[in-house]
């Protein structure tokens, strides 16, 4: 019968001496917003899970011009978090449209980039932040930049006995604005057909583009950043035209697949789209932190 | 006198449900219950070479392992086209290949995998009109009297023709013709399919089930009992069952499944499934390939109807089948048309098969009718609207299908959307902003599909003057337990909070045919109008023996107690006469002076007094009815009266369609239904919203996708329900014309607000952008391809 031992330590270090103790036979799960489904799904047999729910010492938002997120928070206390709202809308939009409440009262920040789909909400927003991943062993800790993590579909250069505890975001130039699209079938409990983040940092005119970073989801085999996109934004000035040929840019860049959830067709044509709304919000966004 | 619980808005009776009370068949468990798994097949086409269950056997916790090869060879199905298990041959991915009983639900899992099939793959074919051709391959060889069949379609030639099709073309100034395709869409109750079965010590079958159906699901199992070599019959219990739609009409195939592996193991046995079975394993709607052509006159009076399907049937036959038999209706006598020609072929296939969904085939027809309307309104130059206005039917008139039409409110639906969607300022826009509106007419008094369409009703007042009412009927959640207690009250005069309802015990409650064709209420309503007549007329006649002597003892009573107390002067002839009395609200009173204090009384006392007579001679109320419409058969021409009234209704939506992403919103739905008579309007503009959601949901996401015979979204995830975020804003409007066969006026309302969303939503799209999507579901992927298309073309 298809069993797992579910074991519950109190802490990140114990969680990391157990890791090492069961190697490959052992899954983390946070939230069980994936892992559980892939469980009952056959796709994941552990012999063992770690479970990190309610570690505190994984669980914050730090605020202090960059954001400090513990791997363990939920979506929904990143959602609920003015400072995030404010500061980081780009992350409020991803969690905000993400499952459910009752999905977002479970899954974590950290889990839904480990799990490495190409369509997690979080993982757009992570990348046009630049931000980087803090990863724990035994051994110590390292980091990694986010757009290095992702190595395939449900790949990442984590190793065995390695977990994230942290995501550091650097804080954003003045005069950025950032948000993310997700365009789906319907209003909830819905993947992403495609996903497009888009943050924006503009010079004193607001209208020269100083920085641009483009993340898409559901383009590649792992999120990805639109390079060729950015570096055509960048030193531009930012209006409807420019974004336009950005997102021309930034489809050609993606290699979506066809799947049952959209053609790769499709998937391109709305990358094209949303590259530009998204873009646009940015400006909007960017104008309203400059005048506040 | 003045109604004093029909028409009115109750709240839910069953609060049980919100309260977490209510047990479905999840909750139920039995002493010595084991739990029955199936296996399915791997293949869509396939010979079964061998099968080896002998480690599923040895697996600790194993009760049984059942196969084709040791379980009795007995057909079951509507055509009797397949057996529980298969023995030699799988036909698609659903069949069911083996069955374990053990003693939990992992171990019984744990058994059907290390259970081996040997396959030899058979060439598959999955589209029908492949299916048809002389070389395709054959999924029966044999037909169920082990006949050679020669081809795939099945013997189901259905067909109705009335006046002259080619005279119709020959009057027409103008004719559209068009092909539209309509998809497998699943019924996706939030309860799941389950069962249990277990055999008493005189080998009858008791069988808990979530049918809605359940003497007809009685007779099923009864003549399988037989087949299988028993001489006893089944008892079905039914216990609260989280949503039908028409997916518990037929006794599945995992219910025979359960029944074998009860008189196997000697055990109960419980199926239940999970959302991934439910997907894969039962069977949903029917999906149809449909050729439509009409024509009008010059003024817009359609002239002609000629309608083609075909039918995917998938590899077994259940009542999918048969839904040609409800798309008549509406491609007969859905506006006034004299010259038909309908034909519809059913073909099996390769694919899933399937069943009965709400509408039963009214959906797929009226989609590609009311599409069709659009088309020839364009091609006469005459407003859409306007045009179905032109052809609406009339009040009591006879169609070509010898419907004969009794109230008929479709021109005031019709009025009440051109109105509240602002249709004279939106339509012929083409802004990206569009109204579409399509019609329906359904069965609304029941319909005669078996001999009989009756429902059966007995009811008793009890000591304390309480009425329990015992009903074949069933709930799926309807509201069946709130309305049934509005109109038994109005009708008995007893009080709506006195009344309780037994139901789901075939050993129990009287005969009903099935709760299925929108009938329930309709059905109900006429029963217990029957029933409560005798009821009402044995407590009048009880008061009119025995109101006399209770009041005088209470006259003495207080006498005794108080010496100042003087006695009225009280006429008692008047009370001797049963016809002076009445009854309402739970009390019995002279009619015509019924604020008398004296001459009141509660209908307890008078119940009470004729059971504890202390003569030898007490009585009891109780009485029974069966109401059977006057309803017809269809014959052999396809025609006649199938219900006793019908329901008309018009839905308009607005929507807005991105053109950059071909999604699509919608501003504004109005939904317009003649209800005969709301008995609970909450209730109706529950019907109402509940069905145009799922009829939203058939017109732009839901859709199983099926890849070379495997659905390939078994999950809510990738299956597009709508969610509570993705509500519509509808405005349900009732509109009443009181039906004098319905009971209070009342006619059916349970499916027909799924129907005509479809094709709302496509003609509204049309508006909106000038492409016609004629393939569902309205995706926005499929609108971006036409509006390119479009484009390409330079239209």
């Amino acid at each position: 019968m298809r069993t797992f031992e579910y074991l519950k330590p109190a802490s990140v270090n114990k969680a990391l001496a157990l890791l090492d103790l069961y190697g490959d036979q052992a899954k983390l799960i946070a939230g069980g917003t994936d892992v559980m489904v892939q469980w009952k799904k056959r796709i994941i047999s552990p012999q063992v899970l770690i479970s990190l729910r309610n570690l505190a010492e994984l669980s914050f938002i730090k605020f202090g011009g960059g954001l400090e997120i513990g791997a363990g928070t939920t979506h929904r206390a990143l959602e609920l978090s003015p400072e995030i709202r404010e500061h980081f809308p780009v992350i409020h939009d991803a969690v905000s449209n993400l499952g459910s409440v009752q999905v977002r009262n479970s899954g974590t920040i950290g889990g839904n980039i480990c799990n490495a789909a190409p369509s997690a909400d979080t993982a757009p927003p992570l990348l046009v932040l630049d931000t980087n991943v803090r990863i724990a062993s035994t051994k110590g800790e390292r980091t990694v930049a986010i757009r290095d993590f992702f190595r395939g579909p449900s790949r990442t250069v984590l190793q065995t006995g390695e977990l994230v505890t942290l995501f550091s975001i650097p804080a954003p130039l003045p005069r950025t604005g950032m948000a993310y699209s997700k365009h789906t079938r319907r209003k909830a409990m819905d993947l992403p057909i495609v996903g497009v983040a888009v943050l924006l940092s503009f010079e004193e005119d607001l209208k020269t583009c100083r920085k641009a970073a483009i993340a898409l989801g559901v383009a590649a085999p792992t999120p990805m950043r639109a390079a060729n996109a950015e570096a055509f934004l960048a030193g531009k000035p930012v209006d409807k035209t420019t974004l336009l040929e950005a997102g021309k840019i930034a489809s050609e860049e993606a290699s979506p697949r066809t799947t049952i959830r959209g053609s790769a067709w499709y998937r391109k044509e709305i990358i094209r789209v949303l590259v530009r709304r998204t873009g646009l919000i940015c400006m909007e966004r960017a104008k309203g932190a400059a005048r506040s | 006198m003045s109604e004093l619980f029909v028409g009115k808005s109750f709240p839910r009776a069953d609060a049980e449900k919100v309260t977490g009370k209510a047990a479905y068949i999840n909750d139920i468990k039995v002493p010595r219950m084991l739990y029955g798994k199936i296996l399915y097949s791997t293949r869509p086409h396939a010979r079964i070479k061998n099968i080896d269950t002998s480690a599923a056997e040895k697996l600790h916790g194993v009760r049984a392992v059942l196969t084709g090869r040791n379980t009795p060879n007995v057909r079951v199905g509507f055509l009797g086209d397949q057996e529980p298990l298969k023995k030699d041959k799988v036909r698609q991915f659903r069949d069911e290949v083996a069955a374990v009983a053990a003693i939990d639900e992992d171990i019984a899992e744990e058994a059907t995998s290390l259970i081996k099939v040997e396959y030899e793959d058979l060439p598959p074919v999955f589209d029908p009109i492949e299916a048809m051709k002389d070389d395709a391959p054959l999924v029966h060889e044999f037909d169920a009297r082990g006949k050679p069949r020669r081809n795939n379609i099945l013997p189901l030639p259905w067909k109705l023709i009335a006046g002259d099709v080619n005279k119709g073309r020959e009057q027409s100034a103008h004719i559209v013709k068009d092909t539209f395709r309509t998809t497998w869409v699943h019924q996706v109750c939030m309860g799941a399919s389950g069962c249990i079965a277990q055999f008493d010590v005189n080998n009858n079958l008791v069988f808990t089930s979530v049918t809605n159906v359940p003497f007809g699901g009685k007779d099923r199992l009864d003549m399988f009992l037989r087949n299988i070599g028993l001489k006893s019959s089944t008892r079905i219990l039914t216990p609260f069952v989280g949503g039908s739609f028409g997916s518990k009409l037929d006794t599945d195939i995992y219910e025979f499944i359960a029944v074998l592996l009860a008189w196997e193991t000697k055990c109960p046995v419980k199926i239940l499934f999970d959302r991934h079975e439910e997907f894969t394993a039962s069977p949903p709607r029917q999906p149809a390939i449909a050729t439509v052509e009409q024509g009008c006159d010059k003024d817009g009076h359609l002239t002609f109807r000629k309608v083609d399907m075909i039918l995917d049937n998938g590899a077994y036959t259940s009542w999918g089948a048969t839904t040609p038999s409800v798309m008549s209706i509406p491609v007969s006598t859905l506006y006034k048309v004299r010259n038909i020609h309908f034909e519809a072929t059913c073909v099996y296939t390769n694919n899933i098969y399937a069943q009965a969904m709400r509408g039963y085939g009214n959906p797929q027809a009226t989609y590609v009718v009311e599409q069709s309307m659009d088309q020839l309104a364009e091609a006469a130059g005459i407003d859409p609207l306007d045009f179905r206005l032109i052809n609406a039917n009339e009040p009591y008139t006879e169609s070509p299908m010898r419907i004969k039409i009794t109230t008929c409110p479709l021109k005031e639906c019709l009025q009440e959307v051109k109105t509240r969607i602002d249709w004279e300022n939106k339509h012929g826009k083409r802004d990206g902003r569009g109204v579409g509106v399509a019609s329906f007419l359904h069965v609304g008094g029941g319909a005669r599909v078996y001999l009989s369409d009756g429902q059966g009703i007995i009811m008793k007042v009890n000591d304390e003057g309480k009425l329990t009412i015992i009903t074949g009927g069933t709930d799926q959640g309807q509201g069946s337990e709130t309305i049934i207690r509005q109109m038994a009250a109005e009708a008995s005069g007893l009080r709506y909070e006195d009344i309780s309802i037994v139901l789901g015990d075939t050993e129990i409650c009287p005969w009903d045919v099935g709760t299925h064709a929108s009938r329930h209420l309709f059905m109900v309503g006429n029963a217990i109008l029957m029933c409560a007549e005798k009821i009402r007329a044995k407590i009048r006649d009880l008061g009119a023996r025995w109101m006399r002597s209770i009041i005088e003892a209470d006259l003495n009573k207080k006498a005794r107690r108080d010496p100042d107390f003087k006695a009225p002067q009280i006429d008692w002839s008047v009370l001797e006469n049963p016809d002076n009395l009445d009854v309402c609200n739970g009390e019995i009173f002279v009619r015509d002076d019924p604020e008398n204090p004296f001459l009141r009384m509660k209908i307890a006392r008078v119940v009470r007094k004729a059971h504890l007579l202390g003569t030898g001679r007490g009585e009891m109320v109780t009485a029974e009815a069966f109401y059977d419409p006057p309803n017809e058969m269809i014959d052999r021409e396809g025609k006649g009266n199938i219900s006793c009234c019908y329901t008309f209704g018009t839905h308009g939506v607005e929507v807005e369609v991105d053109k950059e992403t071909g999604q699509l919103r919608i501003l504004n739905y109005v939904a317009a239904h003649d209800v005969g008579r709301a008995i609970n309007p909450m209730l109706v503009k529950g019907q109402i919203y509940g069905a145009a959601i799922m009829g939203t949901g058939y017109g732009l996401t839901e859709e199983m996708l099926l890849n070379a015979g495997r659905v390939m979204n078994p999950n809510l995830l990738d299956y597009k329900l709508l969610t509570a975020k993705d509500k519509v804003p509808i405005d349900a409007v009732i509109v009443e014309p009181i039906e004098p066969s319905g009971p209070f006026g009342a006619k059916g309302i349970g499916e027909p607000a799924c129907v005509p969303s479809a094709p709302a939503i496509a003609n509204a799209v049309y508006d909106a952008i000038g492409v016609r999507i004629k393939e569902l579901p309205i995706t926005p992927e499929r609108v971006l391809a036409a509006l390119k298309q479009k484009e390409e073309e330079g239209v």
